[in-house]
């Protein structure tokens, strides 16, 4: 055992019985004593009745990626006791409901049994069939309190957080949080061999989901229009910005809402409707998942060749088709690069922190619009529905909205040879008029459908070229605008690197920081956006194996790196996971390895 | 030739309508002509044998050339007299070079007059009579009106000698008789005379030459044009002013005074008043008087049955040009007054036909009917055997030589003409009245499309009016020219009418192009006057 | 191509309120057939955006694909427009609608590009009552791809080949009307004189105005036997109301004598005044004008007019409580909460 403030902790639920709250109040506890935690929701594409589980790992180090091995499970569904059992390792606890006895065929010699009987405690302290239900979950919280010494008071302090306004249901829930504290008070020796010990390192961190994050950085990004169709894993990011604009966005003095979120009939029309809205110069996004891409890809095209501003951010989820909707993936990443038929290319962003997640967003709508290209924030379900710890939000107040090249009536006045797709300062971005601003100038025809410098239709194939190869030119600006990469290298250079991006970086920083400490000399490089950047080329370059970290099966970020950058596909080694889980570094280390010890020629 | 007409053509083009200048049309007649290769084999052949028919062309001028091209190439045997050496007439003597150069004119008289046609130049008719004697078998009068109108105020005779009368002044520049005037002239009259007086002057040693005329600038009857060039040759034009007499001392014209008046409108008439300012006095050495010309037919013996009206002038069919007297026509000058070179021509060609019809012993009032031809210019879709592509351009200048250089040189033409690609420029502003919309009711099925499409909103589907004035009210612009036709079909399907106002019709072919059933179509017109000898293919 | 729109106008051409003549409501040439019902309807558009004294800019012109897609490049070139994808006009115009409150949307559609491939999005649109005017171009039959049949074919219309349609056709009309539609109009692209004051009633509502306009393709549907020509839908058109449009200001003059009118005032103040033909039914009844319209169909019977409005209609706008200024006026000022509750949010997370 690890012992003080490094182990993992798993809930196994039942879905809908409101235990995602409960474990949450636990990862919130840890993190409040100052200890770093990262806390993963593993759930079903259900409501209510099927598994789900909760992985908490509690970590001095401030590794935050997912970890292999459970060192304590709490059980509290016995549709999963088998596997739940199966999977603490060795040496581990297992932690479950009581009031029924535990099947001889479970048990395990290599872990101990920790048997409490909720449901009799909560049956006996009371009545209410919901509240029996909900305050099992707080029970057992209670238990892990004494069983990892965590700090009743800090619990105390959340409820009364949580319950502002509603101060009488602060009693039942300390109510149930003594009775699982006082029972393995009274029933076994506390605390285990692994605790949490208080420390100052979670200091001015804050714990947030990337999807409220993101739907405050639409906020403050500007964004007055949303349109969406619920998909998961995104709809918590439209439901966190309307309930944001609610507060935020009020007109002081009516009282009318400075913002509008419309539930479309599809993802085809909540992209449109983005789409019209950015055109009509609002700034507005959509957000989806899975199949939501495919059904938004004509409308990518449409966007992309009528060079329309859009933002859409994709919380990427297990595929293909339906797949695995609870579950994280990358998986996205070429039907995003370039979606939509003919040659179409987006710029995408990759955050990785719910921090990221937050200035990428607020940042997206200055892109798109200096671009007048869709610009696709990818990110994933792990990191837009589970907490993380992140760095707190700090907005410049003397920020301006960056709205590109979007001419007002008076440089219309000034301008003779306006034409909408004229490239007339060289970075392939034409300027744009917005409908209603001009009696007599600046009107324009926008079209999906092959068109010249002003606009016009047009099937000359010298006109199309010109107008494609001057889009093309805009990717170019582009990399000069969006965020290049980040670099982890050593003074003495290795000549192996790890590759990753988005939800990667925790457990790849990990697993360099393990391995260096192993004596493998490794460097890192994190994408933050396509198109890469020469500086991502140059990085691949000067070493001679990059392992690329990706979570998908078919390695679709070496895919890009080869097709964009034209690098010798030997020198990218691919190390992917795609069970829908996010990836460890454990495993990231063992592929490295697997190709490191490869026998050669 | 595109230089002197007096262009009645160019008030009736639709350009004109539709933005404020007309085509070019006089000028690009010139370019024509100017650009033009050898052509002597496109002119009739002349029979060798002629006819039998001898005809007497009395005057060289306009009228009796076009008598005589039109019926020398009939066999006729054809005889002018000109008391001048050269024809042309008053082409030759009154208008001046600088507008109209020696060698154009003589090329073009001669094409005419190497039609085997029998010329007696430097030969003074001074009897009709005599002429008739000579057993011609039709007489053609074509002497103009070679008389310039005198002004007989005070100080007229005593001032002889530097008073000149206008026509007559001209010609006698126009063979080298006169070669200076003055540095002061003063120039009486608003007509074109007046203004090649004036601007001859300049030509001739005048400094400081006028233009005085009676009445208001805007009524001068010389062409617009004439008085611009007039004016850009630092010539003065003094309107509103009467000639009360010429102040002559000491046997020498000083210069004339002038009552100044103004112009009063009273039921349609004008009369000028004194403005009861005290006479004006412009000093000049010289003064040309060009207030008018007449007819002079002193030798016509009034007893050869050629009957003259109360203002002395013959009576004269003005279709066939035919006098009293069967045999003799009139044309020109000589026959309705003083009109222009162009209505000189027409007038020549009519009686040449009547003269042919004269000849062969037929009624010269049954006129033969002119040639007309109507086909669709339709090639297939978006495509039309005419230029139908409209675009707004303005009429181009004519360029003009340096006035440093034309008014030291007589015959130095002022007007250069369009070069080819101006022409083209010009004569593609063109809104091709030859090309007309015909609209056939029983294809048309009312989608309107042609009503929509009209650039000019001139077609509309409407219910009929039994007043013709209430149906020009209500078309989409209501078509308030009543000098233009407008077209109103028969009664369509659900009852209602096409109306089309001609108005400003630019003749684009759109309402055509966008007809689904060729109810519209664009047809060339074409029209060919009958000229004499129609009668032998009739 | 060899042919071009002068860019003459009548020098005699009015004006109107707003300053300009008809001619600069109008497009460039249409590259549609000769004799389309389509260009008749953009000439109507011109004609009534033109009356109502519009100023060009502040209309949005929108389209999804098809013929009838085509057309706002044919009208209102002082517009801006937006030629979206196949069914997708009403996502895009609602966007449009959303960022700016303050312009006219104008949607045009065909039957293909509403009642096929963008029915999905027709139905949600009108069931938010988006603030826009949507005109179906009812051609039956997919012109651009020649002549296959549509759904609003009607049942036993003869194609041009002679193939008989055996499908039931869709009633647009009668959908709007069940979907919530609160203007609810059909025409005839032959009459102009009907379709005008509806597109004029249309632009001046306050909510979905729908217009079903019966359009001939002259090259693939104009045949005996279609339900769709000129010659039928002549012969079978059953006009059930009239309309007179009243802008803003301008006196009512009533000119009906022997039937009852009725003035709707509008949204903007114009009026509309309308004048029913039939006693049987009643435009603020859906239920007598959805019987009307089963009962014509069953005797082969257009019925055209103003067919349903409704008086209290309620726009997206005001369901959503949007701020009355456009959205995209907007400025950081409002838009942004700025770093002083930026940083109540991160203590909340903490």
């Amino acid at each position: 055992m690890h012992g003080v403030n490094d182990f993992v902790v798993k809930f196994a639920n039942v879905n809908g019985t409101g235990s995602a709250s409960a474990n949450f109040l636990f990862a919130k506890a840890i993190f409040r004593m100052g200890v770093p935690v990262s806390a993963k929701n593993i759930f079903p594409s259900n409501i209510q009745g099927l598994p789900t589980w909760y992985e908490v790992r509690v970590s001095e180090k401030g590794y935050l990626g997912r970890k292999e091995g459970i060192d304590l499970m709490v059980s509290v569904n016995p549709q999963s006791f088998k596997s739940d059992i199966a999977s603490v390792k060795s040496g581990g606890y297992f932690l479950y409901d009581s009031t029924k006895k535990l099947h001889e065929e479970f048990l395990r010699e290599d872990i101990h049994f920790i048997g409490i009987p909720l449901m009799e405690l909560c049956n006996e302290a009371f009545t209410d069939p919901r509240q029996k239900q909900l305050f099992k979950n707080i029970v057992y919280v209670g238990a892990l309190a004494k069983l990892l010494n965590l700090d009743l008071t800090t619990i105390e302090g959340l409820f009364a957080e949580q319950f502002k306004g509603k101060e009488k249901l602060i009693i039942p829930n300390m109510k149930a949080l003594k009775l699982g504290s006082d029972y393995v008070e009274s029933h076994f020796s506390y605390p285990l061999e692994f605790y949490v010990e208080k420390r100052d390192l979670t200091k001015n961190k804050i714990m947030i989901d990337g999807n409220a994050a993101a739907a405050l950085g639409a906020v403050y990004g500007g964004a007055t229009v949303v349109s969406w169709y619920p998909i998961t894993p995104s709809t918590s990011l439209v439901s966190s910005f309307e309930k944001y604009a609610q507060k935020m966005r009020l007109d002081p003095v009516t009282g009318k809402n400075n913002y509008s979120v419309v539930q479309a009939e599809d993802e085809l029309a909540a992209i449109g409707m983005a789409i019209g809205a950015n055109w009509n110069g609002a700034r507005s996004f959509t957000a989806t998942s899975g199949a939501g891409i495919s059904l938004m890809n004509e409308f990518l095209g449409l966007a992309f060749y009528s060079e329309i501003p859009l933002v859409l951010v994709d919380v990427q989820r297990g595929g293909p088709s339906t797949g695995m909707p609870t579950r994280t993936q990358q998986s996205d990443l070429t039907t995003c690069a370039y979606a939509s038929h003919g040659d179409t290319k987006h710029v995408m962003l990759f955050p990785s922190t719910p921090n990221e997640c937050f200035h990428m967003m607020a940042d997206a709508f200055d892109y798109t619009e200096m671009l007048q290209t869709p610009v696709i924030v990818m990110s994933d379900l792990d990191l837009g529905m589970n907490d993380h710890v992140t760095d707190p939000f700090i907005w410049d107040d003397n920020r301006k909205f960056k709205r590109g090249k979007v001419l007002s009536s008076e440089q219309l006045n000034t301008m003779t040879n306006w034409g909408r797709y004229l490239d007339v300062d060289g970075d392939g971005v034409p300027y744009r008029t917005i409908p209603g601003t001009h009696p007599t100038k600046g009107s324009y025809f926008t079209r999906g459908s092959s068109h010249d410098e002003y606009a016009r239709y047009s099937e000359d194939s010298d006109t199309y070229k010109r107008i494609v190869d001057r889009i093309a030119v805009k990717f170019e600006t582009a990399k000069k605008i969006i965020p290049g990469p980040e670099l982890f290298q050593t003074s003495d250079t290795s000549d192996k690197a790890l590759l990753f991006f988005g939800t990667t970086t925790d457990s790849a920083l990990e697993a360099i920081d393990t391995l260096r400490n192993d004596g493998f000399s490794i460097d890192g490089i994190r994408i933050k956006s396509f198109p890469f950047s020469s500086e991502v080329d140059h990085f691949i370059q000067s070493h001679k194996e990059v392992y690329v970290v990706e979570q998908n099966k078919f390695g679709q970020m070496r895919s890009l790196l080869i097709n964009e950058l034209n690098i010798d596909p030997h020198k990218l080694i691919s190390v992917v996971h795609y069970d829908g889980t996010p990836i460890t570094a454990e495993s990231i280390i063992s592929q490295v390895h697997k190709h490191v010890f490869l026998p050669t020629n | 030739m595109g230089r002197t007409c007096d262009r009645p053509c160019e008030p009736a083009c639709r350009r004109g309508r539709v933005e404020e200048e007309p085509v070019a049309i006089c000028r690009l007649k010139r370019v024509a002509a100017d650009f033009k290769d050898d052509i002597t084999h496109l002119l009739p052949d002349i029979p060798k044998i002629k006819n039998g028919k001898k005809i007497a062309l009395i005057g060289g001028g306009p009228a009796s050339l076009t008598v005589a091209r039109d019926l020398a190439p009939l066999g006729y045997e054809i005889h002018l007299y000109d008391n001048h050496n050269k024809g042309g007439g008053m082409m030759r003597s009154q208008i001046p070079a600088f507008r109209l150069p020696a060698e154009v004119l003589d090329q073009e008289v001669n094409y005419v007059l190497d039609m085997d046609i029998v010329t007696h130049f430097n030969t003074y008719v001074k009897s009709l009579a005599s002429v008739l004697d000579q057993g011609y078998d039709a007489v053609f009068v074509g002497t103009g009106a070679p008389k310039g109108k005198n002004l007989e105020i005070p100080g007229r005779n005593e001032g002889g000698s530097n008073i000149h009368i206008g026509i007559e002044w001209l010609a006698s520049v126009a063979f080298e008789h006169t070669s200076s005037i003055g540095k002061r002239v003063i120039v009486l009259g608003g007509g074109n005379t007046a203004m090649d007086c004036c601007r001859t002057s300049r030509r001739l040693g005048g400094e400081d030459v006028k233009v005085v005329v009676r009445s208001p600038f805007s009524e001068m009857k010389a062409s617009p044009w004439e008085k611009e060039d007039a004016m850009h040759e630092d010539i003065p034009i003094l309107d509103n002013h009467v000639p009360k007499s010429f102040v002559v001392e000491n046997g020498r014209l000083q210069g004339m005074m002038f009552e100044k008046v103004q112009a009063v409108y009273k039921d349609g008439k004008r009369k000028l008043v004194p403005t009861g300012e005290a006479e004006v006095f412009i000093p000049a050495d010289d003064v040309i008087i060009a207030v008018g010309q007449e007819n002079k037919f002193e030798w016509i013996e009034r007893d050869l049955g050629v009957e003259f009206d109360k203002w002395d002038m013959p009576v004269i069919n003005s279709t066939s040009f035919a006098s009293t007297r069967p045999g003799v026509f009139f044309g020109g000058d000589a026959a309705l007054g003083p009109k222009n070179v162009i209505t000189a021509v027409a007038q020549g060609h009519q009686a040449a036909v009547s003269i042919d019809l004269y000849c062969n012993g037929q009624d010269v009032n049954d006129r033969p009917a002119p040639n007309v031809k109507l086909f669709s210019t339709k090639m297939g879709i978006h495509e039309w055997s005419y230029d139908n592509d409209v675009t707004v351009d303005q009429r181009y200048i004519v360029p003009q030589a340096d006035k440093s250089i034309t008014l030291r040189d007589r015959k130095k033409e002022v007007e250069l003409g369009f070069d080819l690609k101006t022409a083209f420029k010009e004569a593609q502003r063109c809104l091709n009245c030859d090309v007309q919309t015909v609209f056939t009711e029983i294809n048309c099925i009312e989608c309107d499309a042609c009503m929509d499409i009209c650039p000019t909103n001139c077609i509309t589907f409407t219910q009929n009016e039994d007043d013709e004035n209430d149906l020009r009210m209500k078309l989409l612009v209501p078509a308030i020219n009543n000098t233009q036709d407008i077209l109103v079909s028969d009664s369509l399907k659900t009852g209602r009418v096409m109306v089309k106002d001609e108005d400003m019709c630019l003749h684009c072919g759109l309402c055509a192009e966008r007809c689904p059933t060729s109810a519209w179509d664009m047809k060339q017109f074409t029209y060919n006057t009958a000229k004499a000898g129609s009668l032998s293919f009739v | 191509m060899s042919f071009n729109k002068p860019k003459f106008a009548h020098p005699r051409l009015p004006k109107n309120e707003a300053g300009y003549t008809r001619k600069y409501y109008e497009g460039s040439l249409s590259t549609l057939c000769a004799g389309c019902g389509h260009d008749s309807i953009s000439a109507a558009i011109v004609d009534a955006c033109f009356e109502m004294n519009i100023e060009p800019h502040k209309v949005a012109k929108l389209s999804g694909i098809g013929c009838s897609s085509k057309t706002p490049a044919y009208y209102l070139s002082n517009s801006h427009g937006f030629n979206s994808v196949h069914g997708r006009m009403p996502s895009v115009t609602t966007g449009a609608n959303l960022a700016n409150r303050s312009l006219t949307y104008l949607g045009v559609s065909g039957d293909g590009d509403t009642a096929s491939i963008g029915m999905g999005q027709f139905i949600h649109a009108v069931r938010r009552n988006l603030n826009m005017t949507y005109i179906v171009m009812n051609n039956g039959c997919y012109g651009l791809t020649k002549g296959q049949d549509s759904a609003t074919a009607d049942y036993g219309s003869v194609s041009k080949s002679g193939h008989m349609n055996t499908f039931e056709g869709i009633d647009l009309c009668a959908l709007a009307i069940q979907l919530g539609a609160t203007y609810v109009a059909q025409s005839f692209s032959g009459d102009k004189h009907q379709l005008i004051p509806l597109i004029k009633g249309a632009l001046a509502h306050s909510g979905f105005s729908f217009i079903n306009v019966v359009s001939p393709c002259v090259t693939f549907n104009n045949n005996q036997g279609s339900t769709k020509s000129y010659d039928y839908v002549r012969e079978h058109n059953e006009a059930v109301s009239s309309l007179d449009f009243v802008p803003v200001k301008e006196e009512i003059s009533a000119s009906y004598e022997h039937s009852v009118v009725t003035p709707i005032e509008m949204h903007d103040g114009s009026v509309m005044q309308f004048h029913k033909l039939s006693p049987k039914w009643n435009p603020e009844d859906k239920l007598s004008v959805l019987s009307a319209l089963i009962t014509a169909k069953d005797k082969f019977e257009i019925l055209t007019g103003l067919l349903y409005f409704d008086k209290e209609s309620k726009e997206l706008h005001e369901m959503l409580n949007t701020t009355d200024t456009p959205l995209n006026q907007l400025t950081e000022k409002e838009l942004n909460p700025g770093n002083e509750i930026l940083s109540k949010i991160n203590a909340s997370h903490r």
